[in-house]
């Protein structure tokens, strides 16, 4: 299978979507319920962070990836249940031109 | 009203006379050390490498101008006043300032060391302070070590035994002399000062253990009650994990506790040997 | 009390449950993933009809998906205009759809109807 039609992803962007996969994959070993949280958590933050890192902060999104495959590795541990998110700052979170 | 005011008078003159001869040794003293403190503040500048993961831009060094005359001798008590007089921002981990807790491991003017027990270099020159070299930031001077913390992990450092007790519920006894080849490895504190100062650390992180780990790894390996020292060796044995030491010996350099990893390490390779690895 | 009680009952989730939710489609009866061989083209291996039409029902049922649009040769970004985390989700919904797991480097590779249908229907597990 070749690459067809669209955009090539660059090293860092499979990663992105590797620990995006990860955590959809994760999503499904938990009940029901919590699956639907943890899928609309995690979605949610990574489309707000799509839009909002530039694309070319290298360092930020190394760090980004970093956090995020601790708390994967969190969230894959059977003891761990459910994932929530708090937003601190509402007014700083919210993307000001979505 | 006016009896408020005689009150107050009263007061004033009863306790002036008692403020006054200590108003005067103040002042005497001010007076000599205020002129020159005043035309010479002992000022030294911190540059301390800066970077916040909420407001993602470039790592920067950022300015602090300290007077050393109203600071502590060490590097820990500079970042401290920074930190509550200047700029709350800034983001660094300290616990005990006595050397024993390891937190506040850094690199101090190229060298990497404790905060707490390194003294503020003279005022003449330039201090920077950046995070231990080739660690992940997660802010500012505090690094991620969980890498350095599963390495530790690996080497199962703990007691291991094949056979009970002798007495069961007790404690397993030793003798002094065996307690002895503990000395120079009980004491490491874990700052990971020596396995960020390596050279061969810094190119193989994740594969080569480190001075830290594998001075813990000859810690369990030369205890008299663990029973598991073939096994430990043998887990070790690889081109990697022990054998990335080159005997630079930066590690022995760096260490704040004054230990000594690579001899250690050494004694690891040496035993391999003897035990026909 | 009662509030305890209600954050327990919440907290004690049972992990033994694996809920498939997502698009579960109604399927012709006898592709239960019984008796199948590990040959690729065996009888009981799935039809490349049977294939296209459950992909294409994984894919029109994607809410951000405008269902008439969607044909066997779509390319989920660049006629769907879909994102690639939305890709991702789909290739995830493929996976659950046709009981697979899909590799990283494959998964990053299918971004159309057609390439997902060519993948599916070499797969030998595909059930």
């Amino acid at each position: 299978m070749g690459a067809s039609g669209g955009p090539r992803l660059s090293g860092m962007q499979k990663e992105v979507l590797s620990l995006y996969r990860g955590f959809l994959r994760v999503a499904r070993s938990k009940s029901a319920e919590d699956r639907r949280k943890i899928e609309s958590v995690v979605s949610a933050e990574f489309r707000q962070n799509s839009k909002k890192v530039d694309r070319k902060s290298f360092l930020y999104i190394e760090y980004l990836l970093r956090r995020g495959k601790k708390q994967l590795d969190q969230l894959k541990s059977p003891d761990t249940v459910r994932l929530s998110s708090l937003n601190i700052g509402a007014s700083e979170t919210k993307n000001p031109n979505p | 009203m006016a009896t408020g005011l005689f009150r107050r008078a009263v007061s004033r003159i009863s306790t002036a006379r008692f403020m006054l001869a200590r108003a005067h040794a103040s002042e005497a003293q001010a007076q000599q050390v205020e002129p020159k403190a005043r035309s010479s503040p002992t000022l030294k500048t911190f540059s301390i490498y800066r970077w916040n993961p909420d407001s993602p831009s470039k790592p920067e060094l950022q300015e602090y101008k300290i007077d050393l005359k109203e600071c502590g001798p060490m590097v820990l008590d500079a970042l401290i006043k920074i930190k509550n007089e200047f700029d709350p921002t800034l983001t660094f981990r300290r616990s005990c300032r006595e050397g024993i807790c390891g937190s506040c491991a850094m690199n101090i003017d190229g060298c990497n060391g404790l905060a707490c027990l390194t003294k503020i270099p003279s005022a003449g020159s330039n201090t920077t302070i950046t995070p231990l070299p080739h660690m992940f930031v997660i802010k500012d001077l505090v690094v991620d070590m969980t890498n350095f913390y599963n390495q530790y992990k690996s080497i199962e450092p703990w007691l291991k035994r094949k056979t009970p007790a002798s007495v069961p519920g007790k404690e397993i006894l030793q003798s002094k002399k065996d307690r002895a080849k503990l000395d120079g490895m009980y004491e490491c504190i874990l700052c990971a000062c020596c396995s960020t100062s390596c050279p061969s650390y810094w190119w193989n992180p994740e594969s080569y253990l480190g001075p830290a780990a594998l001075l813990h790894a000859n810690r369990w390996i030369s205890d008299s009650r663990d029973e598991f020292t073939k096994e430990r060796l043998d887990a070790i044995n690889d081109e990697f994990k022990l054998y990335r030491c080159h005997t630079i010996l930066n590690c022995a350099r760096a260490c704040p506790k004054g230990l000594n990893p690579g001899k250690q390490i050494t004694h690891i390779k040496q035993l391999q040997l003897s035990s026909g690895n | 009390m009662a509030l305890r009680a209600a954050i327990l009952r919440h907290v004690r989730v049972p992990v033994q449950t694996l809920t498939l939710i997502g698009p579960r489609l109604k399927r012709p009866v006898p592709y239960g993933g019984s008796l199948r061989f590990l040959s690729s083209h065996g009888d009981d291996h799935l039809t490349k009809e049977e294939v296209i039409d459950r992909v294409l029902s994984v894919v029109k049922s994607f809410p951000k998906v405008d269902p008439s649009k969607v044909t066997p040769d779509v390319h989920f970004q660049n006629d769907l205009g879909l994102d690639s985390l939305d890709n991702v989700e789909i290739v995830m919904a493929l996976e659950e759809e046709f009981k697979l797991e899909i590799p990283d480097k494959e998964a990053d590779k299918i971004d159309s109807c057609d390439l997902a249908i060519e993948y599916i229907y070499n797969h030998p597990m595909a059930g």
